[in-house]
């Protein structure tokens, strides 16, 4: 999968037809083969835009205003990318008009390792759901299947589940690296920030960070994509996904097999109402 | 500096290694989910001493922690009563092991903050009771530039006492300060040949090849120079437009001071704490009336990268970045401070 070319290419015909202020794309980092996000406003810096299987960033994280000023943006998505894409345009964080998407048909992309994301094995959706302009050839959807990692979580007993959750919550060092690589965690002032809390996790704790984390994991829960932009983000490399993927799996088996974004006006599980939603349960 | 050397193997450190681990409150880097972070180990196995670079967070929170509680408060229809906090009365003897070199200068610079208009009496125990040992560093990692900065690697005192790796398997253990000397002393027990005029050539050969291991280099004083005359340099915001203001650079850099208040109340009982806070972070300058004079984050990483090589600097004769690349490393999107200070001071 390298389709810089072709990016690099509608990258120029954009600034050329003034339709957009900002390209979000990748570029090659110089010290070994990874890519960080580039975000351009001169058209000069269009021949170091790249597009690999390390390009693994969600790039729809820089339409929040601090990046890009809600100015009219071009930007690169994949498939899990596209996704957030949906929630961010029904959640009214950005104007339709005012972005040109680029949809990669995906093939994965790689961890540090060098192998496939574990996030691009159980991957749902690779194609773009939403897009100007599609790269690639669609593969269609695939199933939903529960991950042996969330699966054993299950069979734990509560107290050993939460020993283990601990255990992880004790590296955390409140960074919030995890709240501003999310593109679905806009809101300016957020809860699990520390300036803004009196009541509880002011402090830079292990119990702070735990009610801060799964605070934070329940306001994506239904909206999260797996895009794993914030596990990507983590200092500490704290397995993040086992709580948004925990949550996707009760709401998948409990709310008509939800998944979040895939269709156009998707509002998120927790905003959609419907009689045939079982009452015995609160998330 | 005044140089103790002990000339021993691998076996002999592990041996000495396992003996201090015994007798003194002991922490080390060690692993979890592939990073590594200082932690207190009671045996050598959970321990390596001899990590990857690339620990998660520097020696820093051993001296200024990531939270620390003030004092505790009540309120009642009198008005407030304040309380000291159950915090340990920092007296017990600690040994830090696997400390870099960046680390350890880290600490000489943030010395002069901490004894400067207020003197931070809690960092000052925790300094003063501490053993600090170096890590066998002997290869720079990727975005390492210690070697380039404000000081001498080779020469410097930072640590207590450094671990060297001679010729055919020989280890130095060499005590660089008077701190240092006393606990070589005292806790040594296999004392071997002391300093001979060929064991400190081995010792120089070793910081020949290390130095010559970097991928990065640059003109410190030139940089520092021209930095000073560029705070209204546009290219500020080119190094900054994919920073997304998380928290993470300044946290788990070895040298970032900077604290906030925060208070956990329930009731009307609650601690008031200080916890670690971030110029890159939006709230940093927001003022209570809502006035933030650093609204957007070019204008934040500008302070970042001028108080890390300009204002530090003037004020207190020492570069505020010791070159250890956690930063960039750690970054999200792999930002690096030297990379930011080059590209701003090469217009
Ligand atoms: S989760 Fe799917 S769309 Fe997203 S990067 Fe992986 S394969 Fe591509
Ligand atoms: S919570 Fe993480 S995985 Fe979910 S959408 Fe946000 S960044 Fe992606
Ligand atoms: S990115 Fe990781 S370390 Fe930082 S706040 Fe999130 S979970 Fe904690
Ligand atoms: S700014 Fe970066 S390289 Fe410099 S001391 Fe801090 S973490 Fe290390
Ligand atoms: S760089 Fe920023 S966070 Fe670090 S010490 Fe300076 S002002 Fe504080
Ligand atoms: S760690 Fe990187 S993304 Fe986060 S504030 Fe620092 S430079 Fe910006």
């Amino acid at each position: 999968m390298d389709y810089s070319k072709k990016i690099q290419e509608i990258a120029s015909k954009l600034f050329a037809d003034n339709k957009i202020n900002y390209f979000v794309g990748y570029k090659q980092n110089s010290f070994d083969d990874s890519q960080v996000p580039f975000l351009i406003t001169d058209p000069a810096e269009i021949p170091k835009l790249v597009f690999t299987d390390r390009s693994v960033f969600n790039l729809a994280n820089y339409l929040k205003p601090d990046h890009t000023k809600r100015k009219r943006v071009g930007l690169v998505v994949k498939g899990c990318d596209s996704r957030a894409l949906n929630l961010m345009l029904t959640e009214s964080q950005v104007k339709r008009e005012n972005i040109y998407i680029i949809g990669i048909c995906c093939e994965g992309v790689l961890n540090e390792k060098g192998e496939k994301a574990q996030n691009c094995v159980e991957c749902v959706m690779p194609d773009p759901v939403v897009y100007d302009e599609m790269i690639g050839s669609p593969t269609g959807k695939r199933e939903y299947t529960i991950n042996a990692d969330i699966r054993e979580l299950a069979t734990k007993a509560l107290e050993e589940r939460a020993d283990y959750f601990e255990s992880i919550f004790e590296n955390c060092i409140r960074c919030n690296a995890c709240r501003h690589s999310c593109p679905l965690c806009y809101c300016a002032k957020c809860c699990i920030d520390q300036e803004t809390s009196t009541l509880y996790h002011g402090a830079n704790t292990s119990s702070g960070a735990m009610h801060a984390l799964m605070t934070w994991s329940l306001h994506l829960a239904g909206r999260c994509v797996d895009c794993r932009n914030c596990e990507k983000a983590c200092p500490s490399h704290l397995p993040l996904h086992l709580l948004h993927k925990q949550n996707e799996s009760v709401i998948y088996e409990n709310f008509q097999q939800h998944l979040a974004g895939m269709e156009k006006d998707d509002r998120g599980a927790f905003y959609k109402y419907s009689l045939s939603d079982p009452d015995d349960f609160i998330l | 500096m005044n140089v103790f050397l002990v000339e021993t193997d691998k076996t002999g450190l592990q041996k000495f290694y396992e003996e201090i681990i015994g007798k003194f409150e002991t922490y080390a880097p060690v692993e979890k989910f592939g990073k590594y972070d200082y932690k207190r180990i009671s045996k050598l196995d959970e321990c390596d001493p001899d990590s990857p670079i690339e620990t998660t967070m520097s020696i820093k929170p051993l001296f200024f922690p990531k939270t620390a509680k003030v004092m505790k408060f009540k309120e009642d229809n009198t008005g407030t009563t304040i309380s000291e906090t159950d915090e340990d009365s920092l007296t017990g003897k600690r040994i830090i092991l696997g400390v870099k070199h960046c680390d350890a200068r880290g600490l000489q610079v943030l010395d002069q903050v901490y004894n400067w208009d207020y003197i931070d009496t809690d960092y000052q125990k925790r300094r003063g009771n501490t053993v600090i040992i170096s890590t066998r560093c002997d290869k720079a990692g990727t975005q390492c530039f210690c070697t380039s900065l404000d000081y001498d690697v080779e020469k410097s005192d930072a640590h207590d006492i450094r671990i060297v790796n001679g010729l055919d398997g020989k280890i130095y253990i060499q005590a660089v300060t008077q701190k240092g000397e006393g606990f070589v002393k005292e806790n040594i027990s296999q004392q071997s040949a002391v300093g001979s005029q060929q064991s400190l050539e081995e010792i120089k050969k070793h910081y020949k090849s290390f130095e010559a291991s970097f991928r990065l280099k640059m003109d410190y004083k030139e940089v520092n120079e021209k930095l000073q005359k560029l705070f209204d340099s546009p290219e500020f915001e080119t190094v900054s437009s994919n920073c997304i203001g998380c928290n993470t650079c300044a946290f788990i850099c070895p040298t970032c001071h900077c604290f906030k208040i925060t208070d956990e109340k329930i009731k009307d009982t609650g601690v008031r704490y200080k916890s670690y806070d971030s110029c890159n972070n939006g709230y940093f300058t927001l003022m209570a009336g809502g006035h933030n004079p650093r609204p957007v984050k070019y204008r934040r990483w500008r302070q970042r990268a001028l108080h890390k090589f300009v204002y530090y600097k003037e004020r207190f004769g020492m570069n505020l970045c010791v070159g250890c690349g956690h930063c960039a490393i750690s970054c999200p999107v792999n930002i690096s401070i030297f990379d930011v200070v080059n590209q701003v001071a090469k217009v």
